[in-house]
């Protein structure tokens, strides 16, 4: 309520820039600029691992199965290592497993959704523009895809090129890409009949140039969104897929391998192993999923106070 | 009719569901992986052999520490060469009434090769069989294909069928129960595949009656469920207790344990099938390599010294295998009681290294299943961790089972992780598959997947297998032991154990072999 009424007040003029608009109406919800806190620290310490990490966790010879499956707060008998979160069985250091797990979740999150974003918004915006049979065909295509769980098909998808960072990628890109499509089409319907693309048109500029260069910017918003969001469900998905054992590699766990290293022992008590790489898969989605969904909020023009 | 017996069989699994009470003499147990059929010769395959020793009955049953014993035969002797003789046990019935004699014997060694679309034939043990004959009602002979001293051994894994099924008894039948008949303890009442079967005690048994009226056989492949239903009281026995439960289990008291040396051996095998460069290994600075540093057996002897099997053991495999070096566990047929596995010496295999060229190591990959065998994965990893620090910087890569043996089978990788269940329970079956010389037409070396051959070895192993005495044969089979392992034509690491897991009051003979045998569970005095 306080919130509305200090709206209401008169606020003293200044120079608005729209990036300057967005920052102080995303600030508006401290939730939201926690959030962002925190993905800032998890993105820094995915960038640094390798110097900051007590361990190179992939490093077959700097583990010691001796140091296999120690309780938080335990020391290395051979190196005197200090593990604050305990020890996987292998005897990983899991401060330095989750550390290099996220770097893992976050490139194959990130950059799965970076080329889907790619493809997906090009296809859609072509779509919209061209109209008629182009835009039937991508469209069913795009019913297509997102009519099958997208579980299921990656997990198709795997089954049939085999594990690797790479496939998970491919993987998530062909699961992902018609969500954007979809998003960018119906944005660019809605611009295209706008004043500004009449005006462009008029000017007889060559198609390619209407497409990315009048119509993609005003279409951004919305696919910023749903980027943040897809970014969250590509990391949910590949954990998944680690955890089903279709991920990345044994020796270079991601958060979803960590986490399934570490189920077999839950009945044993050995509840760090799952438990730690769990917590941190959690707080990076849910960091995500918050400042996307305030991102929605303050570009969704139709909520605009 | 039909109807009926869906109705008895939901009954059965309402009854099934309920812990074991007093005098209810219902035993529920959990397997951990699901036979494929009821057809005693559809599938040869662990699990399917381990139900039909509960309906069927072979000729030569075997002991908890798989050597041969009186099944449905009393006695059996090599008459010659290459006719071998068994007596049969009188006074044997069928489910359905029939008596049991040599005609049924006859039947069901012709019946094998004639199951349509197996899986795994069984034709593996009647191949060598060229001729039955029916002596008289109780005697039957067998002629085979050159000396076949291991013949009692195949008869072992065939199961006795009675004539009385007709001419080529259909798979489907066997599997609706039907034709379902055997001189086994139990009857089988109800199957439902990759779920249950039920089993009913054959009061008409010819050997110890077991003491369990009624059997639920479950299958229950995910490691932690089948350890939670035993937890929860859902079943009474479990077989395959999953080795990170271990510890927790062996101090719970609301379970017993049961735990025997099996006939897997798990090794390391070094392709042998190059002479220059390999594809997964590289010099100490990722140069290619114009050798093949595995011919060399320094290079070879270093790697399994790198090797800590006890570390092994006690860590990875929470104590669920033995150390080894050799094919056999102590107190086997031909194991070599002075063969001790090798002790990990770092120096040693340093020293060894550096004597065969390689004073800096060398890179390689480690590759092996991730589905197939206890911890697969993490022994590789284990493995990679010891090879690293002996100087051999070792990555390792896991990967699903049936693209791991196809690739391992065409020699595409440079040093591979696998198992091998010995069936025989003697050292020749090993010798003949993994170490002979790779012999396609003579069915020699049919898993030697490095291609290590040994020409001189191959005689010793050749003359061995064919001795029909078995003194003989066990010498010479401990000397060609010796002489495999001297050479390190592969690397044994250990023999796992077999672990059963029941409530408190129940107690099981533990089996080398893997199988669950309901009648060999009994209630604690």
């Amino acid at each position: 309520m306080s919130a509305t009424s200090q709206e209401a007040a008169p606020m003293p003029p200044k120079q608005e820039t729209p990036f300057r608009r967005f920052i102080s109406e995303y600030s508006e919800s401290p939730v939201a600029v926690v959030s962002f806190i925190v993905v800032v620290l998890i993105v820094a310490i995915a960038l640094l691992a390798p110097w900051i990490s007590p361990q190179d966790p992939y490093d077959l010879a700097q583990l010691d199965i001796m140091d296999g499956r120690q309780p938080p707060g335990s020391r290395s008998m051979e190196t005197g290592l200090f593990f604050w979160l305990g020890t996987d069985d292998q005897g990983r250091d899991m401060l330095s497993g989750i550390m290099y797990g996220l770097r893992i979740s976050l490139g194959v999150g990130v950059g799965s959704a970076v080329i889907a974003c790619i493809i997906g918004s090009a296809l859609g915006l072509i779509a919209a523009f061209a109209g008629g049979k182009v835009d039937t065909g991508i469209m069913r295509l795009v019913d297509l895809q997102l009519s099958f769980p997208a579980i299921l098909v990656a997990l198709m998808i795997l089954a049939f090129l085999g594990k690797g960072v790479m496939n998970v990628m491919l993987a998530l890109v062909i699961v992902e890409w018609a969500r954007f499509a979809r998003t960018a089409r119906s944005a660019a319907l809605v611009e295209a009949r706008r004043e500004y693309m009449e005006a462009a048109k008029c000017l007889a500029l060559p198609q390619w140039r209407l497409v990315f260069r009048h119509m993609l910017p005003n279409c951004m918003p919305p696919i910023i969104v749903i980027f943040t969001i897809l970014v969250a469900r590509s990391i949910t998905l590949e954990a998944t897929l680690s955890f089903l054992g279709l991920g990345v590699p044994i020796t270079e766990p991601s958060l979803g391998l960590l986490i399934a290293n570490g189920y077999q022992y839950m009945l044993s008590g050995k509840y760090w192993i799952s438990f730690y790489p769990g917590i941190a898969l959690l707080v990076t989605i849910m960091a995500i999923n918050l400042v996307g969904d305030q991102m929605r909020d303050v570009l969704n023009p139709r909520l605009k106070r | 009719m039909r109807k009926m017996r869906w109705g008895a069989a939901i009954l059965a699994a309402a009854v099934a569901g309920a812990p074991v009470q007093a005098g209810a003499q219902t035993l529920t147990l959990a397997v951990a992986a699901a036979p494929t059929s009821v057809d005693p010769h559809y599938h040869n395959l662990g699990p399917n052999n381990a139900l039909s020793m509960h309906i069927y009955g072979a000729l030569v049953d075997t002991d908890a520490a798989a050597k041969p014993r009186p099944g449905l035969a009393l006695s059996w002797r090599a008459v010659d060469d290459t006719t071998w003789e068994f007596k049969l046990r009188p006074g044997v019935t069928f489910h359905d009434g029939a008596a049991f004699t040599a005609e049924d014997v006859a039947y069901t060694i012709a019946r094998v090769p004639t199951v349509k679309n197996s899986p795994g034939s069984f034709l593996l043990f009647t191949r060598a069989v060229t001729g039955v004959q029916v002596v008289d009602p109780l005697t039957v002979r067998m002629t085979t294909r050159g000396v076949t001293p291991l013949l009692p051994v195949d008869m072992t894994q065939v199961h006795i069928l009675p004539k009385g099924l007709g001419a080529e008894p259909a798979t489907e039948d066997f599997n609706s129960l039907k034709h379902a008949i055997g001189a086994g303890p139990f009857r089988v009442t109800a199957w439902r595949p990759s779920d249950r079967a039920e089993l009913a005690r054959n009061d008409a048994y010819w050997g110890p009656k077991p003491h369990w009226e009624r059997v639920v056989y479950r299958m229950i492949p995910n490691d932690s469920a089948r350890t939670s239903a035993l937890l929860a009281g859902d079943v009474d026995v479990i077989e395959a207790v999953p080795t990170q439960d271990l510890a927790k289990l062996r101090t719970d008291k609301r379970v017993a344990m049961a735990e025997a040396v099996s006939l897997r051996v798990a090794y390391l095998m070094l392709d042998l099938s190059r002479k220059d460069g390999q594809p997964f290994v590289q010099g100490p600075n990722g140069e290619a390599l114009t050798t093949n540093p595995f011919q060399d057996v320094r290079v070879r002897r270093a790697l399994s010294l790198a090797i800590n099997r006890q570390l092994i053991v006690d860590r990875v495999m929470e104590g669920a295998a033995v150390p080894t070096g050799q094919f056999l566990a102590p107190g086997s047929f031909s194991y070599v009681a002075d063969l001790e596995p090798p002790k990990q010496d770092l120096a040693e295999a340093r020293r060894l290294l550096a004597e065969a060229g390689y004073p800096n190591g060398f890179r390689m990959t480690l590759h092996g299943p991730n589905d197939r065998y206890v911890n697969d994965e993490k022994i590789i990893q284990a493995i990679g961790q010891m090879w690293s620090r002996a100087g051999v910087q070792t990555k390792v890569e896991a990967i699903t089972w049936p693209s791991f043996i196809g690739r391992a089978s065409k020699q595409e990788f440079s040093a591979f992780f696998a198992a091998w269940g010995i069936t025989s329970g003697e050292a020749s079956n090993p010798l003949r598959a993994m170490v002979a010389t790779f012999d396609a037409q003579k069915g020699m070396g049919s898993a030697n997947r490095s291609r290590y051959s040994n020409p001189a070895l191959d005689a010793v192993i050749e003359r061995a297998s064919a001795i029909t005495d078995d003194a003989r044969r066990e010498q010479a089979l401990i000397d060609a032991t010796r002489q495999a392992m001297a050479d390190v034509a592969l690397i044994t690491l250990y023999q796992q154990k077999n672990i059963w897991g029941m409530k408190p009051n129940l107690r099981y003979v533990a089996r080398a072999d893997e199988a669950t045998r309901a009648a060999d569970v009994s209630v604690a005095p």
